[in-house]
């Protein structure tokens, strides 16, 4: 596992809209980042620029022809619980949960908060192509179908090298949450 | 500081002797700086509570500068279940360097110093072993460890769920020492046959070796009480309330699945570690060590005979910040001195470097502790459905020969391949024969061939997963249970195994497996700190690695013979 080298410069402009409306289209994707995705944080911890990440994922959902809507979550930065927010504004109750340092969870509404549809929890193998197929996936399940999930890679030697830097990259997400702030809608704007 | 940039690329020339440095195996590692507010600190912490207790009518009514009124549940239950009321206004008078020089002093026994520990709160044992050392930690840990003889603990997994695989490298992780043996699953619904596999298979390496399967706890709590698996390990506490809560748990929950455990005469143990309350963000501003002896005070109270800790699946947090090594060491000795059975740690991936993941073991290996490794993977780490543990197969050579260096007992021995081919052969056609007679999927004579001179899954002939999985779900609807293994391997010819198999299942109606840090002989006579107490008491006292077994460790897979130096000692 290598830093990944970062693509040619995209900045990310994140814009609040105002507070995040329960969908009403039925082919739609909600994604869901948390409070420090963006600002402070500008890339996952392997250094996939933040830009690169809702790209891939937006591309992905929207190449299955599915809508997509952005919302930040201010209330918590416990992936399951983003998640879950995320599905239940999510006109097809489907979303993807996305952490600043870049773990992912694909939610539906109907599902117990600690469940999921698919869980990709090691951060540090997270890149481009996997947050391209997380959007394709989560916009076929909002379409009704079953596809096959993403292959999960799994690396023994992650922990040694990223664990601690996970736990202190959580440690300042956390000191991002706005406790008392609901989900806001998000216009994203990515240069290039 | 806490910024994700890769570094930048260097433009000025670098010295070659950077390269070189750069380009080593450590610098793959994880380092961090300590954040002490947030609890990303090992054990030396501004924010951790001073040890006081306070005791009116018999009940502790303050616990290191909390009162009562202010307790979480956590204190409530350590108050309550773990700290000796008679004794703690005592043992908590005496200064903390009187306690670290008792923990170390051969002159003081091992139960003079437990009668001062139970009373201690844990504020006062973070005080105590703040003031050691790592030499003082183990010196502490060879006196404290609660049984005389030490073992070693192994995994025997598959990356591909292969039972046939699990039951060979159980058979010769058995052969080569380990007492213990650990299994779980990629995909969860293989457990029923991963965990005949590992039962079965252990005992044909050598019988008495016992057995678990780690799943969710009510699964594991069942093939437990069915006689698939012999004890229980994989129990998980925490040490902040908020954590514990996070996972739906309690002290009194878990209390109450450990009850279950013992109700059925089973060996179980808990597991905890440094590092993952502050991994999921609720350290509430506490050292890593100091919510451990939480942890471990809690273990003591809910009554079970033994703890997992060294920090486990978290140890890439303490491995990270200063001094985090010596806090896994130190948190060890507690499980001892609280006179709990310790399988110390030593299972999990911790580092690119051969050197680092040598010296983090050295604290455990030195002194001996109950399980030297809570999982030395007796698979290729490849097989590892643990996510990797410290040490595996291709470590065998070294981990032998370090021991024969130091004259130090690790649990595990050279064994010649010939003897090994015949275990293995022998663990494949056992299982070969008994999935026959529980009419699960057939195992081939080509599977049984692959398997005696297998390494890794990938040299075995792939199995039809999907039958695999309904028979394993078959195992569970007809109720399938220890006794009925036995039955099957007495019908198949097996009597040996039958025999072995059925010897420690009667363990449970005993109950001589539930007495601390028990594990059995291979003629079965139960090990634990009742007939095998650690009676260290300086230089030449102890376990001493010394006759028959100093012998069986002197053998390597290369001794050239004094006799005839052209030739090795076979």
């Amino acid at each position: 596992m290598t830093t990944l080298d970062a693509p040619a410069e995209r900045t990310l402009t994140l814009r609040e809209t105002g507070p995040a409306t329960r969908g009403t289209r039925p082919d739609e994707v909600v994604i869901a980042v948390s409070p420090a995705f963006g600002d402070p944080f500008t890339q996952t911890i392997v250094g996939v620029p933040h830009a690169e990440v809702l790209r891939q994922l937006m591309a992905g959902i929207e190449e299955q022809g599915v809508g997509v809507r952005v919302v930040r979550v201010w209330g918590t930065a416990d992936l399951a619980a983003v998640s879950h927010i995320a599905a239940r504004l999510s006109g097809s109750g489907v979303s993807v949960g996305l952490l600043s340092r870049g773990t992912a969870m694909i939610h539906q509404k109907d599902l117990p908060r600690l469940s999921n549809l698919e869980l990709f929890p090691q951060s540090p193998l997270l890149d481009a192509p996997v947050f391209r197929a997380i959007g394709s996936n989560a916009a076929q399940y909002a379409k009704g179908q079953s596809p096959q999930p993403v292959p999960t890679r799994n690396d023994q030697m992650a922990r040694p090298r990223w664990q601690a830097k996970a736990a202190l990259l959580h440690l300042k997400e956390f000191e991002c949450i706005r406790a008392d702030a609901g989900p806001v809608e998000l216009e994203v704007t990515i240069s290039r | 500081m806490t910024a994700a940039a890769p570094r930048p690329a260097q433009q000025t020339r670098r010295s070659l002797r950077t390269e070189t440095l750069e380009a080593r195996p450590v610098n793959l590692d994880g380092f961090v700086e300590e954040w002490p507010e947030k609890g990303l600190v090992a054990m030396e912490s501004d924010f951790d509570p001073q040890p006081s207790v306070r005791v009116e009518d018999g009940v502790i009514t303050e616990l290191d500068g909390r009162s009562r009124a202010d307790f979480d549940f956590m204190d409530s239950f350590i108050a309550d279940h773990a700290i000796d009321v008679a004794t703690t206004e005592a043992s908590m008078a005496l200064p903390s360097v009187q306690i670290a020089r008792m923990l170390i002093d051969p002159g003081v026994s091992r139960a003079e110093v437990i009668a001062v520990t139970r009373g201690l709160t844990p504020a006062k044992v973070l005080d105590v072993v703040k003031l050691m050392n790592v030499v003082e930690i183990m010196q502490g840990m060879q006196k404290m460890r609660a049984r005389r003889t030490p073992a070693n603990q192994a995994h025997s997994t598959s990356a591909r769920d292969n039972p046939l695989q699990v039951a060979v490298d159980a058979a010769e992780g058995a052969l080569r020492g380990f007492a213990e043996l650990e299994t779980t699953l990629g995909v969860v619904r293989y457990a029923p046959l991963v965990a005949i596999a590992l039962q079965v298979g252990g005992q044909v390496g050598r019988g008495g070796v016992l057995t678990q399967c780690a799943l969710e706890e009510a699964t594991e709590l069942e093939l437990g009480m069915r006689g698939i698996t012999a004890y229980a390990e994989t129990i998980s506490i925490y040490g902040t309330e908020s954590v514990f809560v996070d996972g739906d748990d309690t002290p009194w929950s878990k209390t109450f699945l450990a009850s279950a455990y013992a109700s059925r005469g089973i060996k179980m143990r808990f597991t905890s570690g440094t590092g993952s309350e502050v991994q999921m963000g609720n350290a509430e501003g506490r050292s890593m060590l100091y919510l451990e002896i939480r942890c471990i005070l809690m273990a003591k109270g809910a009554g079970v005979q033994g703890l997992q800790n060294g920090s486990i699946s978290c140890i890439g947090v303490p491995g990270a910040v200063p001094g985090g090594i010596r806090a896994v060491a130190a948190e060890n000795l507690v499980a001892s001195m609280m006179d709990l059975e310790c399988a110390s740690g030593n299972d999990q991936s911790f580092s690119h470097s051969a050197m680092r993941r040598t010296a983090r073991m050295l604290p455990q290996l030195l002194p001996g502790t109950d399980f030297v490794c809570s999982g030395y993977s007796a698979v290729p780490n490849s097989d590892n459905m643990f996510a990797g543990s410290n040490f595996d197969t291709d470590d065998y050579d070294d981990w032998n020969t370090i021991q024969r260096d130091l004259q130090v007992d690790g649990g595990l021995r050279h064994v010649r391949e010939p003897e090994i081919l015949a275990v293995r052969a022998k663990a494949a056609r056992v299982l070969q024969a008994l999935f026959e007679y529980l009419e699960l999927p057939r195992i081939t004579d080509d599977e049984v061939e692959a398997a005696t001179y297998a390494n890794s899954s990938n040299d075995y002939p792939f199995r039809d997963v999907l039958a695999d999985l309904t028979g394993a779900q078959q195992v569970m609807d007809r109720g399938v249970t220890g006794l009925d293994l036995v039955r099957g391997l007495e019908a198949t010819g097996f009597h040996d195994v039958a025999e072995n198999l059925l010897t420690v299942l009667r363990q449970r109606v005993s109950g001589d497996l539930l007495q601390t840090a028990a594990v059995l002989t291979a003629d079965f006579t139960p090990l634990s700190a009742i007939n095998d107490a650690n009676d260290y008491a300086g230089p030449g006292t102890g376990y001493r690695l010394q006759g028959e077994r100093w012998e069986e460790l002197k053998k390597l897979r290369h001794v050239t013979s004094a006799t005839d130096p052209e030739t090795e000692v076979d």
